[in-house]
């Protein structure tokens, strides 16, 4: 009971829901100015994704008349859930060391997905043919990002887990816990490739340039999202906030997870600052310099370059380099 | 000051923008674009996107003389704006008819079958023209919340 | 390396730092010679109708007055396609093209933008017919090789315009005869 309780507080509180709510948008907020500095702008006020979710609060929410209901408006509610889990399960070094009671790497991978699916549920829920293209396009690129992901956090886990004499350490507590007293993966010639591999897996699986592929507003208008308005576009936005926050802080944790000397709140602006700065490298950089991939470029871009990167890695950690 | 009005206040910092071509010569639409994507205009500080889908739009620049042919299409799109949404006819062919005024295929102006809330007449505008609209349109939108 | 390329770019933006124009939340910057809002000058109209003819797309009005005191000359700028023909084939320089921009209007104020002027007509001193009127620096130009009062001629309709004319042009041989 108490352990429940806990959990739901860690989902609703800190380090999930509210928190990492706030921080994932403000995360966006800080890359949208980035962004408009990178391309010569002024960009807009650090707060516009909560101004934006205010806006979305106050529109009101339209259903195609063909879209079946039900799965129409809770897909957004799928996604948002299953990232607050996830955030739930990011430990926060220095502050709070995550549920391995609750569950591991593993889990994590499974969670994941869940926006992604939520878009392809409520893609096409809503009937619509440019929502179906969507659909295949966002299956397609899911299958090929969630390779070097699995490799990624199989090499991490194998690496923390050799140290220990045992197999692969997937308990994220474990591999931080490891990095803090071994040296940072970050700085490990033979993870190098896997934290190669997880930037360039970042923007594919947030949906950013050049792999916005399933949204691709100019060619598919927008693709699953395009029947959303409103309060349930809002969820979307919301649960992009909340992936942005889990999948940065999984990076963090898995290359750069040392903390500051010091006191919780200090290791929390730490690992903000961490998130921050993994954000600019792979997410902003990308954003504000390319165009948009092909289906099949996409595709076979992450098969071609993380894909192998994460295998040498992993390959590297199994021989215990 | 009221709290739901300043929420309102706040909520219409974030208009998102949809074009809709009604027929245009296309000129408009590259001031759009140009409003939208040079630095020098940069529409993003007023908290503004271009989006794909009408169904995102708060605020619907409309262009072009309204033909014949893609009437009902775009009177459909508008009715997938979902409320409170604002409408602004950018360039003369929406508001007057322009140069086509008077041709056969020509079913406008705008205002016989939309309610059009802002005009920013030019053929085409300047960008810096169009975000006067925008700003115009912003001060509708907030009225119509009933702040 | 492309790769570094385009990093070099964007390094450089950020260096340069943003090169938006600080309108809408500051003054902008207009060009001087910017085809903006026409507008028209009343004391220049001789109210030829060539504006009218050249508009491309029929946005100038001109409409006499029923009580017959003047014309009005209307301008909608909803339908002005900022083109400058009628700025260009005006004889008398009367119609000029600001470079005003501030062109966007709420619906409510859509039947009231326009550029909207009356010229009066002037009553002949001889006859009293109305007459359109004709500005000073164009009687200048037309009259410039006669030896007439040029005021006077003004205020006077074409008709008695001659008859004063060749009166003052016989009045002016008879003197030559007789010198």
């Amino acid at each position: 009971m108490e352990l429940t309780l806990s959990a739901l507080l860690h989902m609703l509180l800190f380090p999930g829901g509210v928190f990492a709510l706030g921080a994932g948008l403000l995360l966006k907020g800080v890359d949208r100015r980035v962004q408009a500095r990178l391309q010569r702008r002024v960009g807009p006020p650090l707060l516009q994704p909560f101004l934006d979710l205010a806006k979305l609060a106050a529109k009101e929410t339209l259903v195609p008349e063909t879209a079946n209901r039900t799965a129409f408006l809770a897909a957004p509610l799928i996604g948002l859930t299953g990232m607050a889990v996830a955030a739930a399960l990011i430990p926060v070094p220095g502050a709070y060391s995550g549920m391995p009671e609750m569950g591991d790497m593993l889990v994590l991978f499974y969670l994941l997905p869940l926006p992604a699916i939520a878009l392809m549920v409520g893609g096409s829920a809503s009937s619509s043919p440019f929502g179906a293209l969507g659909f295949s396009r966002e299956m397609g690129l899911m299958l090929a990002y969630e390779i070097p992901l699995l490799a990624v956090l199989l090499a991490v886990a194998m690496k923390a887990g050799a140290a220990v004499g045992a197999g692969p350490a997937l308990s994220l507590t474990v591999v931080v816990g490891h990095q803090m007293a071994a040296g940072q993966f970050g700085f490990s010639p033979a993870m190098l490739p896997a934290l190669a591999a997880y930037l360039l897996f970042l923007p594919g699986t947030l949906g950013v340039p050049p792999f916005d592929v399933p949204e691709a507003e100019s060619e598919i208008v927008e693709g699953p999202l395009l029947e959303y308005s409103g309060p349930a576009l809002g969820f979307f936005h919301l649960a992009s906030a909340l992936k942005t926050m889990v999948v940065l802080g999984l990076g963090v944790d898995m290359f750069f997870p040392t903390p500051l000397p010091g006191g919780a709140l200090v290791n929390v602006c730490w690992f903000l600052a961490k998130c921050l700065a993994l954000m600019l490298v792979s997410l902003t950089v990308a954003r504000a310099a390319t165009g948009r991939f092909r289906p099949d470029q996409a595709f076979t871009f992450f098969l071609k370059y993380p894909a192998p990167l994460a295998l040498a890695s992993l390959a590297l950690a199994w021989m215990g380099f | 000051m009221h709290p739901m009005n300043a929420f309102k206040k706040l909520a219409v910092r974030s208009p998102w923008l949809f074009r809709i071509n009604a027929g245009s010569c296309n000129g408009c639409d590259v001031e759009l674009v140009a409003t939208a994507c040079i630095p020098r205009f940069d529409v993003e500080r007023l908290g503004c996107r271009y989006c794909g889908s009408p169904r995102h739009a708060d605020i619907v620049l409309i262009t072009g003389p309204l033909n014949l042919r893609i009437r009902d299409k775009v009177l459909r799109v508008w009715d997938e704006v979902p409320e409170p949404k604002v409408a602004v006819a950018v360039g003369i062919c929406p508001i007057s008819g322009g140069v086509f005024r008077g041709g056969y295929t020509i079913d406008g102006p705008m205002d016989r079958y939309l309610p059009i809330d802002v005009n920013v007449p030019g053929c085409p505008p300047r960008p810096q023209a169009i975000l006067e609209g925008v700003l115009k349109a912003r001060e509708v939108w907030l009225s119509r919340m009933g702040a | 390396m492309i790769v570094f390329g385009f990093l070099k770019v964007l390094l450089g933006n950020v260096a340069k730092g943003p090169a938006t124009e600080p309108f809408p939340l500051g003054p902008a910057t207009t060009p001087a010679r910017f085809r903006g809002k026409v507008h028209m000058d009343p004391a220049l109209c001789v109210g030829c109708a060539i504006c009218r003819h050249v508009c491309v797309g029929n946005a100038i009005h001109i409409s006499e007055r029923a009580d017959g005191s003047g014309y009005d000359w209307v301008l909608w700028h909803n339908t002005c396609a900022l083109c400058g023909l009628c700025q260009h084939y005006c004889p008398t320089g009367a119609i000029s093209m600001s470079n005003d921009w501030h062109n966007a209007h709420l619906q409510a104020e859509k039947d009231e933008w326009c550029e909207s002027r009356f010229v009066p007509y002037l009553v002949c001193e001889r006859c009293g017919a109305h007459i359109r009127p004709l500005p000073t620096s164009v009687a200048g130009r037309l009259y410039a090789d006669n030896h007439v009062d040029v005021a006077r001629i003004l205020r006077l309709c074409p008709q008695c315009r001659q008859i004063e004319t060749a009166l003052h042009e016989g009045v002016r041989h008879d003197d030559q005869r007789v010198a």
